[in-house]
């Protein structure tokens, strides 16, 4: 017959028909042979998948069509194995906490209830959390604008603002567990304070800092320099320039970025356990006495390892991840109404 | 606009930081009312967590009766507990072991003076849990368990664990042995019981982490108890309460008087029997692990409270005396077999309470 421009092509089921395939090879090949468990299985199924499809593909359509269906696969094998891990852990968390999570559960502590026995719940660390975050907050946000402030538009390049870069790039690398060392040494052992919510924000306080700055001068560096030009050149002085006209072009991206720094520190433990000690009982003072908080209700239920107090862990578990997804939201959400409009 | 902007910036930073304060108006029923007895305050522990859930449930009991007392006990491991306590950090201390020597020092500069004094507070039977199908009770002596968990004895029909379990039928199969991969007082005392009683059959050195090879290693007990429960014709040692909660079987043990049951009873008649080394109101114990007694179970361990005998501020002393008392009041003692541990009991508990009633 007359040739077509378009060469032979594989139907449009062969990807699905060499999978299932691939998969009823991999499971029969795993019940009569040694290899075991879920994964090995998966990974065998995928590696069928791509020798029937590019032997089937490369006797159809030709070399070129073979390894671009090779490369498709890969790409697309890769993505799973990325997403499966975390896909895995928020179904495991979910089916796992949602067992005993409910409204009795956020707003009850866990004052006067037996580790063996269900009941009690989570609001006192909840409280906690949102207090030593709090605090950790109004630390660490105004030190870490006005670092970057400086940074930006006062001193650009000069030796100072090397220095402070430098030491924002280490701070940024400092282990959660010893910035709850250093509070727990300086503070608490040599100034001599009691452990409590306040110790906890300053550790949290020291890891919230550099992603501060650091977002914060990103989004100042976005600033037009023509803004700050036009400004000047109407003769408005420096620092009204800096708070009229720069930090509310950048204000979207700055509270993003403050968002993002408290959804990392909401879920830290490593500092909390030094620094503020494990309460059962709701403590509205984060300056004073003993204060629970999520990470560390967690922990301590853990602990406790009896049937009970397993299903509280996993349903602190989940408050955390759901705490942690608000303040994501949070911040897509004001980064959406602060964008620049066109 | 600017206005605006600002206005919402402000609104989205706050409304983070009202949450608390929204929270905090619906507080939990239990967690406020005023004082029955006239006690009031707050008192931080810390320390075994061989004893967390034993000092919880008395913790929720003297709080129920002194609601205007708030106790805060982190299980943050004998170490950090008596370090927190040296440190002034906390009134009083759990501990797997009694003080040492150097530690004693610290503290008593803690105490201002006054002595750090170990009270023996909370026992815990080390039960040996096994999973073989078909046999329902097993006995073994400290040369059997040894060889097990040695590697010596590596099936469960050896004739050294057929004679002793006369009228059971022993598989064939090769033992799984668990023990814990994590440093803890249970595999202290465990091994401390093995090396008292076969020093022949077990030549590993003792202390809190396991090093005779073979075997699998989990951590803390419910990763022992999970190992065992899972795994058939397996043993491991763990805290009784795990049994129970895990519904395991506890081999018997047999230190020469006969087959004992690892039961909370059995286990405080060894407690009991212990001698006291330390002097006056220190009651650091002298555990007989060679007890022969037919109903005595010998495999325990006894965790303590440390705290200043004089020397501690006079409100936080108050609340540590009235709180100890309640800990070594028969109500107290008596409620800890259910949830596993063992009771101090006879001469002992009264030297216990002797020992709080000085405190000053």
């Amino acid at each position: 017959m007359s040739q077509t421009l378009k060469g032979d092509t594989l139907p449009k089921w062969a990807p699905i028909a060499s999978l299932a395939i691939a998969i009823g090879v991999a499971i029969a090949l795993a019940n009569t042979t040694a290899v075991a468990g879920t994964a090995g299985t998966s990974v065998l199924a995928v590696l069928i998948f791509i020798a029937i499809q590019t032997l089937w593909s490369f006797a159809v359509e030709g070399r070129r069509h073979a390894v671009d269906r090779v490369a498709t696969t890969l790409i697309y094998a890769t993505f799973v194995a990325a997403a499966a891990p975390l896909l895995s852990l928020l179904f495991e968390v979910f089916t796992r906490g949602i067992k005993v999570f409910n409204l009795a559960f956020l707003s009850h502590s866990m004052r006067n209830v037996s580790p063996l026995k269900p009941g009690g719940g989570v609001l006192h660390a909840l409280i906690g959390t949102m207090q030593q975050v709090g605090v950790a907050t109004l630390i660490a946000v105004p030190i870490g604008i006005l670092t970057a402030l400086y940074l930006v538009e006062h001193a650009r390049g000069g030796r100072l603002s090397k220095a402070i870069s430098f030491f924002v790039d280490v701070m940024t690398g400092i282990p959660s567990i010893v910035a709850g060392l250093f509070i727990y040494t300086a503070w608490i052992l040599t100034l001599g304070f009691d452990r409590s919510g306040m110790a906890a924000a300053l550790s949290l306080a020291i890891l919230m800092l550099p992603v501060v700055v650091r977002t914060t001068e990103e989004m100042l560096k976005l600033v037009p320099n023509d803004l700050r030009e036009a400004s000047l050149a109407l003769g408005i002085p420096k620092w009204k320039t800096t708070i009229r006209v720069v930090l509310p072009t950048a204000i979207g991206g700055i509270i993003t970025g403050v968002m993002l720094a408290v959804a990392r520190v909401a879920g830290e433990t490593a500092p909390l356990l030094l620094t503020t000690f494990l309460s059962q009982s709701i403590n509205n003072n984060p300056f004073a006495g003993p204060q629970a908080a999520v990470p560390t209700f967690v922990w301590d239920q853990l602990s406790s390892s009896t049937p009970a107090s397993l299903d509280r862990a996993w349903a602190g578990a989940l408050t955390l991840i759901l705490l942690v997804m608000f303040f994501y939201g949070a911040a897509k959400l004001i980064a959406r109404y602060y964008a620049p409009k066109a | 606009m600017k206005f605006t902007r600002s206005a919402v910036a402000a609104v989205a930073i706050a409304s983070t930081l009202a949450l608390s304060a929204c929270a905090s108006e619906s507080a939990s029923p239990s967690a406020s009312g005023s004082a029955g007895s006239g006690l009031t305050g707050s008192l931080k522990a810390s320390g075994s967590s061989a004893q967390k859930n034993a000092m919880q449930e008395w913790i929720n009991a003297f709080q129920t009766t002194n609601s205007g007392v708030t106790i805060d006990y982190q299980a943050n491991g004998s170490g950090a507990g008596i370090q927190d306590f040296n440190n002034s950090q906390t009134s009083f201390a759990g501990s797997d072991s009694a003080l040492k020597p150097e530690e004693a020092t610290a503290a008593s500069t803690r105490c201002a003076g006054g002595t750090a004094i170990n009270i023996p507070m909370v026992g815990g039977a080390i039960a040996l849990a096994f999973n073989v199908a078909g046999v329902d009770s097993l006995t073994l002596n400290p040369k059997t368990a040894a060889g097990i968990f040695s590697g010596a004895i590596t099936k469960w029909n050896d004739p050294a664990i057929a004679a002793l379990n006369a009228g059971v039928t022993l598989p064939a199969a090769t033992i799984a042995q668990f023990h814990r991969s994590d440093s803890s007082g249970t595999t202290d005392n465990f091994t401390k019981w093995l090396l008292a009683t076969a020093p022949d059959a077990f030549a590993f050195a003792g202390g809190k982490d396991w090093v005779a090879p073979g075997g699998q290693g989990a951590k803390g007990s419910d990763g022992v108890a999970a190992g065992v429960s899972s795994t058939p014709n397996s043993i491991g040692y763990m805290e009784l309460s795990f049994v129970m909660s895990k519904g395991l079987k506890a081999a018997s043990i047999d230190n020469g008087g006969g087959a004992v049951e690892a039961t909370s009873d059995n286990a405080a008649k060894t407690i009991a029997a212990a001698t006291v080394k330390g002097t006056g109101n220190d009651l650091a114990l002298n555990i007989d692990r060679k007890i022969a007694d037919g109903s005595a179970y010998p495999v325990v361990l006894v965790t303590y409270e440390i705290t200043c005998e004089t020397g501690l501020a006079a409100a936080d002393s108050a609340l540590v005396k009235a709180f100890l008392t309640y800990t070594a009041s028969d109500a107290a003692q008596g409620a800890l077999a259910a949830s596993g541990y063992v009771p101090i009991t006879g001469d002992l508990l009264t030297k216990v309470r002797a020992a709080i009633a000085a405190i000053a």
